[in-house]
Parts: structure tokens; C-alpha cells; sequence
């Protein structure tokens, strides 16, 4: 249980992540993609600065957007190869549906699908700014959150009204259970709102003391953590109602700093949490175990990722430092 | 803001503000294309509008939303929100943000926007919201709705813009008017949107600490006949620079009194003169421009010598704000409160409160507790009332 890695790029870690193959990759803000296991970097955005990154739906590296209105791939071997380019617009909302093999992303108002196989691409305008997207697990539906609520689209249909799910409030963020039961998003007043959506009801999950900007599912979709708190939140998917009418539970929580980012291991009940001081932890939460896998206080942590493997984590801070740790197993 | 600017690592923030063709544009590219050693990221609301090609010019949809933040509703900018997280990914690409509204904007959501979001609080800070006013178009303005008026009362500067358009005379009436809705905000001509850029951006008009500038504002002769003196000799040599004041003013903790109450003419400051460019325009003085009130955005200065009771005062302004914070634009004072050796400072965007414990005061300083409303439909003799009854009995 050590850190296997750490190295400082000086520049804000936007994204840290594994693909498929479990390969760490790391994006950063000055338009830089880093493969720290090979010490490689490539300038995928050059002069400008990445805000959002996913896997590549093959599973292999990553895909980047920028505030050069470029979406680019790059891979450990290739490099990287720009997928599309809007002057002049931020892109910096992004997700990809292994299943479907398309990319979606988002500019301000309007959302880009681009399809791998059939090379189709497709505009979905909104009235309000996009703040997060996701698919279903097939990759037939794409959900985009919006003010007010989110907007359902079909991926494969060009012109189209979409289905709307309406919540009153800004809503920033968002993420679908795996199973593509719940939809969960995260609003501007401190607070979660959920769905279910065979049938649209309306889930609140509130209590929040800050903002909460990383959602992620794990434990094979049965639990859901969220930043926002000291502690790592976490909401129970075990039933058919979802967490309705049952209560999270706060893991770890430090007084006086707040979880920033979460990651859970997909098969297991392994969550890791990155804070605002610079720590980072790792709990089994079965067994209450809880490791310190970064101790000393620094920089906020950004980013932050556990492998499929659940052996490895990698992460990255504000000022630019990305480390690997790696589990004893 | 309690971010005592000089040691803040956040990021300053200009909003600038100006009804349609006072002039923004113009001082965009300027900013952008000047060699002042400076680099702005600049969020427009037009991308078109700059000629400039240039990463850090971001389109913004002025997206304004209604949020419930505990028992404060008020209005921000989403977009925004979204849009500077993202530039703040890049610190260290630029030293400072301008924000560019529409000419029909409502400033309060945007400033309200660095109040409400925590994690926009704490990277950047508000440091201006500059309106650029139209000389030759001012009266038409005023005319046409309440967006120029309600710009002009929000603002902590004001550029009186295209000032080669109209006659001296119309121009000191014009800058009654703006005192008349604005106390507060410091005032300067330009030609063609001709201000030196580095007096525009990075002065922290907006904080706390330059609280000074909420002087004792009480009655200045609510002459509306027009009679002031006009004839202020172009030659004077007061143009000092409000700009410099405080800290580098010479006495720490200066408190500048608009109203002539000393002697300003020991401080030299090499200024251009009068009426060229870049003249920074000194608001009293022996050019006494005494404003011109309006009938529906008015300001209410109030003051006590008697030292107030701080738990009132609070509760005070708390009920106030919330029952009549849609119509107080801004408010700022400096309070005296019995038993503290410091000066408690506030000041408010609508709703939102923000105050703190600031410097102690002086010895021998007169402890004058004093605030400013700016606002539709203030109830003088209310605020007054309301003020008063918060003095320690």
C-alpha cells in the first residue's frame, strides 16, 4: 500500500481516469494528456486548456474537450487525433456509451452526439445551458441536465422534442445508476434529486453543506457516492425504490475539510474519497476499514479514479501534482 | 470580499455594465489589444462583437436563474458559474476576469453570482462592477426603461463616456444626475472609452476594506435648481486620483471625505488636468457638482455619532434587506458599535449581506457610524427612523 507514483505537472488536474485495459491517463487544464505509467505526455490541446474527459468508448485511452471547441482522442500509441472542432465554443461537458459506440458532448446550449460506427453526428439544442450528460446503458437515450431540469433524447433520431424531466432549479451535474433505473443529479442548492424513471417519480436528497460536484456509482450500482460533505456520502441502491425512504450514510468524515471528489471500485464496495486539504482515503466499507492513502495536507484534490482492478488509484490536486497508489493485493 | 484584497490569492473580477453603445466594446478591445503587461480573460456576452481571436474570450448566454440559498432568494447567473470554473482551471493564464453584460442587463445577478456560489467565492472575488455611461445618449437612455438608471446605481465606477459630444454644461449635469443616483461609485471622463486600463481593473472597489469611500453623506443641499458653481477653473490642481487612495494615500486608514471637509491639496498626485484624457474626476471638491436626485432611484445616507447597538443593527438590516432587498440595489456603511474597538463594515447586493470586523479605529478619530441605500421606493424618514432606534440607548 503505497504511493507508486508522483510527479508535478504544474497545471490544474482536470481529469483522472483508467480505460479499460486499466491504464491510468491524466488530463490537465494547460491542454496536456499524461500516461504516467509509460512517463508520456502529448500536447492534445495545444495553447489551450482541456475541461472535461472520458474513456473512449472503445475502452481505449481518453477523449478530451476543450476551450478550443476541439474534442480529441488520444491514445498511449497514436497520440492524439481531434474527433471534431466548433470554433469558438468551451467544450466542457462530456460522456461516452461503450455499448452504442458514441461520444456525447456538450457546448453551452447544445449538445453533439457523435456516433463511431455510422460516423453520424447530431445537434440536440436546449433553451438553457447543459451542465451534464449521461447515457443509458445501452446507449439509446441521452440524458442532459439542464436549468429546470433534464432533457431526454433518443440517440439515433435527428429531429426530435425532447422528454423532459422537471425539476424547478439549476441542476449541475448528473449520472445514471448502471442498471439505467435511477437518474441522479446534483442542483446548485446543495442537494441531490433523483428519478425513477419507469415511472418519473421525484426523489430529494438533501443535507448537504456544500456543493456537490462527484456523483459516482459503485458496488455494482447498489450504493452511490457523492463529494459535498466531510465525509464521502453514500445512498443506498438496494431496493426497487432506490434510496427512498432510506438513509445515507457519511463515511469518514474530517472536521474542518470537505470531500471534493469520490471514486468506488464497480464490483466492490471499495470507495476512495479525495478532500479540499489534500488527503485522500480509501474505505472498505463492509468491513469499516478505512486507510489513509495520502496523509499530508496540500492542494485541493481534483480528480480521482480507482482502477476496474480495485488496485490502483490515481489522482491529482490543484496545483498540478498526479500520484498512483497501489494496493497491496 | 472579507478577502482583504492585497493578500488574496483570488482572482479580481470586473463586471462591466453600460446601456447600449456607451461604449463596451470599444474598451473590450482596448483591454484585449493594449500592451499594459496585463491578461485578461474576458466573458462577453456577443461572441461576435471582438474582432480579436483570443482562448480566453468566452461567449456567455446570461442564463440568470432564481436560487434558494437557505432563507435568501435571489437571482444569479448560471452560466457564469459554469464559465468561470472553468477559467479557474487556468489561473495563471491571466491576471484578471471582466465580465460584459448586455446593455439591458440587470447587474444584480452577476454580482449576486460571487456572493451565492461558494466555490466561485472563494477562487475569485468581485472587484468592480463599472458602468460605462453614454454622454450624448444619457437623457435618452434614462428614458427608455430603468436598465440604464438601475446600472448606474449599482455601479463602484462609473466612466461618463463620449464626454468630446456634449457642452461642459450638459456634462456637469450629467454627472449631478449620476451622483444623485450614486453617491458612492467614483466617477470618470473619458473620450472614447480613453481610461487608462490599469485605473479600470484590479481596484477593489467592491471591498470591504475600501469602505472609506462611504463618507458622511448626509445633505448636501438638495439645491435642485441647478444654481452649483459651474465655474471651476479647468486649471485647479486637484486632480488627484481616487484610484490611489487608502493605503498609498500617505496616512494609513485616510479616510477620504468627498465633501471637502480637509484639505486635499497636499496630496500630489501628477494627474492629467482637467478635461484631458484620463482625468480621474475628483466628485466634490471646489468643482462642486451637487447631485441631482431622481424621483425613482434614490440614495439615503444616514449617520450617528452615538455608538449603536450591534445585535439591533443587525437584526435591523437582516429584517430590511429581507422585506425591501428586491428594491435596495446596494448598501454599505461603516458602524460604530459600542464596545468594539473595530469598525464593523457591511455592505449589500439586493438581499445579500456580507460584513465584517474591520481595522480599529483611530485614536482621536471621530467614531461616526454611517450607511448608504441605494434603491427603488426608499422611505427616507423610515430608513432614518430604523437607523436611529439601532443607537445604544
Amino acid at each position: 500500500m503505497t504511493i507508486a507514483y508522483s510527479k508535478s505537472f504544474d497545471s490544474y488536474v482536470v481529469a483522472a481516469l483508467f480505460d479499460s485495459l486499466d491504464e491510468p491517463i491524466v488530463a490537465l487544464a494547460d491542454g496536456r494528456v499524461v500516461f504516467p505509467d509509460l512517463d508520456a505526455e502529448f500536447d492534445s490541446h495545444p495553447n489551450a486548456g482541456i475541461l472535461c474527459a472520458v474513456v473512449h468508448p472503445t475502452g481505449l485511452g481518453i477523449v478530451t474537450g476543450g476551450d478550443d471547441g476541439r474534442v480529441v482522442w488520444t491514445t498511449k500509441d497514436s497520440g492524439p487525433i481531434e474527433l471534431a472542432s466548433h470554433k469558438g465554443a468551451w467544450i466542457d461537458v462530456m460522456t461516452a456509451a461503450p455499448e452504442a459506440q458514441t461520444i456525447a458532448y456538450a457546448a453551452a446550449k447544445t449538445v453533439y452526439l457523435l456516433d463511431l460506427l455510422s460516423k453520424a453526428q447530431r445537434v440536440f439544442r436546449h433553451d438553457h445551458s447543459v451542465s451534464g450528460i449521461a447515457f443509458d446503458p445501452k446507449g439509446r437515450k441521452l440524458y442532459c441536465s439542464t436549468y429546470n431540469g433534464v432533457n431526454v433524447w433518443f440517440s439515433r433520431i435527428a429531429e426530435q422534442k425532447p422528454q423532459k424531466l422537471f425539476w424547478a432549479g439549476s441542476h449541475t451535474a448528473i449520472a445514471m445508476q448502471p442498471a439505467g433505473d435511477f437518474l441522479i443529479t446534483a442542483m446548485q442548492e446543495n442537494a441531490l434529486h433523483g428519478w425513477r424513471l419507469k415511472d418519473s417519480k421525484d426523489m430529494r436528497m438533501g443535507g448537504y453543506p456544500a456543493k456537490i460536484k462527484s456523483i459516482d456509482f459503485f458496488a455494482k450500482g447498489k450504493l452511490l457516492a457523492t463529494s459535498g460533505a466531510n465525509g464521502a456520502v453514500v445512498w443506498p441502491f438496494l431496493r426497487s425504490n432506490g434510496p427512498m425512504g432510506e438513509e445515507a450514510s457519511e463515511i469518514n468524515p474530517q472536521d474542518g475539510a470537505m470531500v471534493t471528489v469520490v471514486s468506488g471500485a464497480p464490483e466492490e464496495t471499495l470507495l476512495a474519497a479525495g478532500l479540499d486539504d489534500g488527503r485522500v482515503w480509501i474505505a472498505e466499507l463492509q468491513s469499516t476499514g478505512i486507510d489513509w492513502v495520502k496523509a499530508e495536507k496540500g492542494a485541493a484534490i481534483t480528480a480521482l479514479a480507482m482502477s476496474n482492478e480495485a488496485n490502483r488509484l490515481v489522482f491529482g490536486d490543484e496545483e498540478g501534482f498526479v500520484y498512483i497508489y497501489e494496493g497491496s493485493e | 470580499m472579507p478577502d482583504s484584497a492585497a493578500t488574496s490569492t483570488k482572482t479580481p473580477v470586473t463586471v462591466l455594465t453600460g446601456y447600449l453603445g456607451a461604449g463596451k466594446t470599444t474598451l473590450l478591445n482596448r483591454i484585449l489589444t493594449e500592451n499594459h503587461g496585463q491578461k485578461y480573460a474576458v466573458i462577453v456576452n456577443e461572441f461576435g462583437e471582438i474582432g480579436i481571436d483570443n482562448d480566453l474570450i468566452v461567449g456567455a448566454d446570461e442564463e440568470v436563474f432564481e436560487m434558494n440559498n437557505g432563507c435568501v432568494c435571489c437571482t444569479v447567473r448560471g452560466d457564469l458559474i459554469r464559465i468561470l470554473s472553468g477559467l479557474m482551471k487556468r489561473k495563471g493564464k491571466f491576471d484578471a476576469i471582466i465580465v460584459e453584460t448586455t446593455g439591458l442587463a440587470d447587474p444584480g445577478p452577476v454580482a449576486q453570482t460571487f456572493f451565492v456560489d461558494e466555490e466561485i467565492k472563494a477562487k475569485t472575488y468581485l472587484d468592480s462592477v463599472t458602468t460605462l455611461v453614454d454622454a450624448r445618449h444619457f437623457d435618452q437612455a434614462l428614458k427608455d426603461g430603468r436598465e440604464a438608471k438601475e446600472q448606474v446605481a449599482f455601479a463602484d465606477h462609473i466612466i461618463l463616456n463620449k464626454t468630446d459630444l456634449v457642452s461642459p454644461e450638459k456634462l456637469d449635469e450629467i454627472e449631478a444626475r449620476l451622483k444623485g443616483l450614486n453617491p458612492l461609485a467614483t466617477i470618470q471622463r473619458a473620450h472614447r472609452s480613453d481610461v487608462p486600463i490599469k485605473a479600470l481593473l484590479n481596484q477593489h472597489r467592491f471591498d470591504l476594506s475600501k469602505m472609506e469611500k462611504v463618507e458622511n453623506h448626509h445633505d448636501h443641499g438638495h439645491d435642485h435648481d441647478h444654481d452649483h458653481d459651474h465655474d471651476h477653473g479647468h486649471g485647479h490642481g486637484h486632480g488627484h486620483d481616487h484610484h490611489h487612495h487608502g493605503p498609498a494615500h500617505g496616512e494609513p486608514g485616510h479616510v477620504h471625505d468627498e465633501h471637502c471637509g480637509h484639505d486635499h491639496h497636499d496630496h500630489h498626485h501628477a494627474n492629467p488636468g482637467h478635461g484631458e484624457a484620463g482625468h480621474v474626476h475628483d466628485e466634490h471638491c471646489s468643482h462642486q457638482i451637487n447631485p441631482i436626485h431622481d424621483e425613482e432611484i434614490k440614495s439615503v445616507s444616514l449617520s450617528s455619532e452615538t455608538p449603536m447597538d450591534g445585535v439591533k443593527f443587525t437584526k435591523w438590516l437582516d429584517k430590511l434587506l429581507a422585506e425591501q432587498g428586491q428594491d435596495i440595489l446596494r448598501a454599505k456603511g461603516i458602524l460604530n458599535v459600542a464596545g468594539e474597538e473595530k469598525r464593523l463594515v457591511f455592505q449589500a447586493v439586493h438581499m445579500i449581506l456580507e460584513g465584517e470586523l474591520q481595522q480599529p479605529w483611530r485614536e482621536g478619530e471621530k467614531r461616526l457610524s454611517r450607511a448608504v441605500f441605494i434603491g427603488r421606493n426608499l422611505d427616507q424618514a423610515a430608513l432614518k427612523a430604523g437607523f436611529e432606534a439601532c443607537v445604544v440607548q
